[in-house]
């Protein structure tokens, strides 16, 4: 009897207790008040919450709504023919993209930038859905920021890479569709991290994501070495981006004082005359084996 | 007229608080001296072990306890508390390392440890963490050593040396005297042991020591190794009485010419000195075994 | 394809995984581990759903490495096993269960003998002398169980192990080109070259 008194009365020294208890353990002192979570204690309570479609499989009730293959008139269109590369060389890392946010058939934006500059360090690439990667980037961006503060360093590529990985993976089976690769210098240098919507979190040292990227990697794998000089890993992102045919190039060059933008090329003033004012050295094959004829020697790529 | 009661409430809050955190303090001023002395590339944690009894198993006290492959922590206090903190720390070490793959800073460890004891001053209901600790190691890609102290407040800071625990103000003070820049590892290690002795009077037994070196290499000396440091503090100690002495008798043999005085008078009095040290040696050893009989009453 | 492959003999476990991360029709890594080293006598190569694989592979190498440093001691392979089954068992009946294969290679320090354990995403598990999971399974446990030999060197092990790999290359459509291999015994857990 007495225990039950005990159990449920609200006055008692147990139940006093137990409150203060579960204050400590939950409440408002919970860990992300001070905090702990790895210094990734959010400005709230935690990880954001969204309201998910009541339906049993949210990313089948999305696709319903977002497949412009199956309906044409599907209300949501989730952006397609991307292609975005990275690489890592002696000099840093090369962030290239293309530039064409096409939504279903129509072109949204010939100029959305597909980089997030997530801050002066860390850049963000963007292929999937758009908006998945413009907020998840943007909200990492947050946190980074908050760990400089909290730990008086510069956060590293790992730990950023890592933590998007586990907001997306938390986030796993509901729709959500990104695939991006967060490239920076750290302690360690450069370093390049791919992190899909799967979860999948990797490290390299070159990765393409989009639908283009099996073109970009043809031109990409050729290229690449590790002792490339700056200019060399910038004609290569060029090039490779180029090979995916879309209006516009986008670049970055990612150096151990933060990354720096390089420059947005036309595609079609590449295909003639190639990123320089000199007509003629183009990257495009009529325009090489038009060169090639003319001077028996083979311009090198 | 609510206001006031508010602010009433929260005076009467604030001593309460005070005051279990003064009993927290209380209870680390009573605990086993812990001391920490930073290197130039080596970090060092003495402990004084309390003496086991005749049928106690040694193994089972331990006041070093590693947090992670690179992160050390001693305390002084309530033994139970620490275990307590430490497990809290460890679930943190492991937790960060899955949460960002890299593992803990020390200074970030620390935080969290402070972060703890201090919530556990803020709420009714619980008490204080009523333990001080220290924490040393080594971060990531770095190879500076770390040691940071926390207090049951909440309170941490990093430190060249410091010391926790009974009579820790007086090691503190020796510290202070001798503690120099870029110490090596011998000296790093003497200097903790040395330190130490200024409060635990039975010498190597009752002294525990790890070293760290680099990102994750931690050693303990054993018994033998502080043994010979010991002895060899003695012998410099034995060295440096001897030549107090002789200056000691060649002023006196300078008065005593002064004074024109046969030579035999001079000798005399150093030898009475002599005995007057060994006497005053041996009360304060008859001091010593009532205080250790008394503990063993308690 | 993902496969991994297990085979004990005279003291050691040798454990080999590919090393391909793959994402639709492309390769995006050629060589990421997938054998984790859980513990100073322990490894476990993992397959299965993108993003559970390394996901569970941590949170079972924190938790064990917790238990290490707890209690000064690391858990045995038939109770690490068992702890790691019994997670995944729980993570099945939950709502977002983890889909990973596993398979646990282990060396029991306290009675000198290797211990192999096959764990598929169901939480089944079963001591073996020899184990595949993956699209290789299909052949390399026909032939483990003409060609395996429990009593065997670390060399005649190895061999067997090509064996394997070669067939695997020889008659599997999308075959993994490259293998990552550990070994674990008595000393403790190694790389080996193939």
């Amino acid at each position: 009897m007495n225990s039950l008194t005990n159990r449920f009365s609200t006055t008692g020294p147990l139940s006093e207790l137990k409150r203060a208890q579960a204050l400590v353990e939950n409440e408002e002192f919970s860990d992300s008040a001070w905090g702990s979570e790895a210094g990734f204690g959010s400005l709230a309570k935690g990880v954001p919450n969204f309201t998910v479609p009541s339906v049993p499989d949210p990313s089948a009730f999305l696709r319903l709504h977002t497949d412009d293959h199956a309906d044409p008139n599907c209300r949501i269109k989730i952006q397609h023919g991307t292609t975005t590369l990275a690489f890592r060389f002696q000099g840093g890392v090369i962030v290239a993209v293309d530039s064409r946010a096409t939504a279903g058939s129509y072109v949204a934006s010939g100029t959305v930038k597909k980089v997030i500059e997530i801050n002066p360090y860390l850049l963000g690439t963007m292929a999937g859905g758009a908006a998945d990667c413009q907020y998840w980037e943007t909200y990492l961006g947050i946190h980074c920021r908050l760990h400089e503060l909290r730990n008086h360093e510069r956060i590293s590529v790992s730990a950023a890479s890592k933590y998007l990985s586990n907001l997306v993976y938390s986030y796993k089976g509901m729709g959500l569709s990104m695939g991006t690769m967060i490239c920076g210098w750290d302690k360690t240098g450069p370093a390049v991290f791919y992190v899909d919507s799967d979860g999948t979190r990797l490290k390299g040292d070159l990765f393409s994501v989009g639908s283009g990227s099996t073109f970009a990697y043809g031109v990409l794998d050729q290229g690449y070495r590790w002792d490339l000089t700056d200019e060399e890993a910038q004609e290569l992102g060029r090039r490779s981006i180029y090979c995916c045919r879309t209006p516009r190039c986008l670049l970055w060059l990612t150096l151990e004082d933060g990354w720096k933008f390089i420059g947005n090329y036309d595609i079609s003033k590449l295909h003639y005359d190639g990123p320089g004012e000199t007509p003629g050295a183009g990257y495009g094959y009529d325009v090489r084996i038009e060169r090639s004829t003319a001077a028996p020697v083979a311009v090198q790529a | 007229m609510r206001l006031m009661k508010s602010c009433l409430k929260s005076v009467c809050a604030l001593g309460a608080l005070q005051s279990s955190v003064e009993y927290a303090l209380e209870a680390v001023r009573k605990g086993t001296c812990a001391v920490g002395v930073r290197g130039k590339d080596v970090v060092v944690l003495g402990v004084e072990k309390k003496s086991v009894l005749q049928l106690q198993d040694p193994r089972t006290v331990r006041k070093v306890a590693m947090l992670d492959d690179h992160v050390c922590l001693a305390f002084a206090g309530l033994t139970a508390d620490g275990r307590v903190l430490i497990d809290k720390a460890r679930i943190e070490c492991q937790s960060h390392r899955l949460t960002v793959e890299d593992p803990v800073t020390v200074e970030y460890i620390t935080r969290h440890i402070a972060g703890i004891q201090q919530r556990y001053t803020q709420s009714g209901g619980v008490r204080p963490f009523g333990i001080s600790t220290l924490i040393v190691g080594f971060d990531p890609h770095d190879t500076k050593p770390h040691l940071y102290m926390t207090e049951p407040s909440g309170i941490y800071s990093a430190w060249k040396a410091n010391a926790i625990g009974r009579s820790s103000k007086t090691v503190r003070e020796f510290l202070e005297k001798n503690h120099k820049d870029d110490l090596s590892r011998e000296e790093s290690i003497k200097l903790a042991v040395k330190s130490l002795l200024e409060v635990v009077q039975t010498g190597a037994k009752n002294i525990e020591i790890s070293v760290m070196e680099s990102y994750g290499k931690i050693t303990n000396l054993d018994l033998a190794q502080i043994e010979a440091i010991v002895a060899e503090i003695e012998r410099e100690k034995e060295a440096e009485a001897e030549r107090k002495r002789s200056r000691l008798a060649a002023t006196a043999a300078g008065q005593a010419s002064m004074t024109s005085r046969t030579t035999e008078g001079g000798s005399g009095s150093s030898s009475e000195i002599n005995v007057l040290l060994v006497l005053r040696f041996e009360s304060f050893e008859i001091v010593y075994k009532e205080q250790k009989l008394l503990r063993s009453y308690r | 394809m993902e496969t991994s492959f297990a085979i004990t003999g005279k003291g050691y476990v040798l454990v080999a995984s590919d090393t391909t991360a793959a994402r639709s029709i492309v390769k995006m890594k050629t060589d990421e581990d997938k054998i984790k080293v859980i513990s100073p006598h322990l490894l476990m190569a993992y397959s299965g759903e993108p993003g559970d694989t390394i996901q569970f592979a941590e949170y079972v190498e924190r938790n064990l490495r917790l238990f290490h440093i707890r209690n000064n001691y690391a858990l045995r392979p038939s109770a690490a096993a068992s702890w790691i089954r019994r997670s995944l068992a729980q993570s099945l009946r939950s709502r977002k269960p983890y889909s990973v294969n596993l398979m646990l290679g282990g060396f029991d320090v306290t009675t000198d003998t290797p211990h192999l354990y096959w764990v598929d995403y169901l939480g089944t598990m079963t001591e073996v002398p020899f184990g595949a999971h993956g699209y290789g399974a299909y052949f390399g446990l026909s032939l483990l169980d003409r060609y395996h030999n429990p009593e065997a060197t670390l060399e005649e092990g190895i061999e067997t192990l090509k064996r394997c790999i070669n067939e695997v290359s020889k008659r599997l459509v999308v075959s993994p080109e490259k293998y990552k291999v550990k070994v674990v015994d008595k000393d403790g857990t190694r790389e080996i070259e193939l």
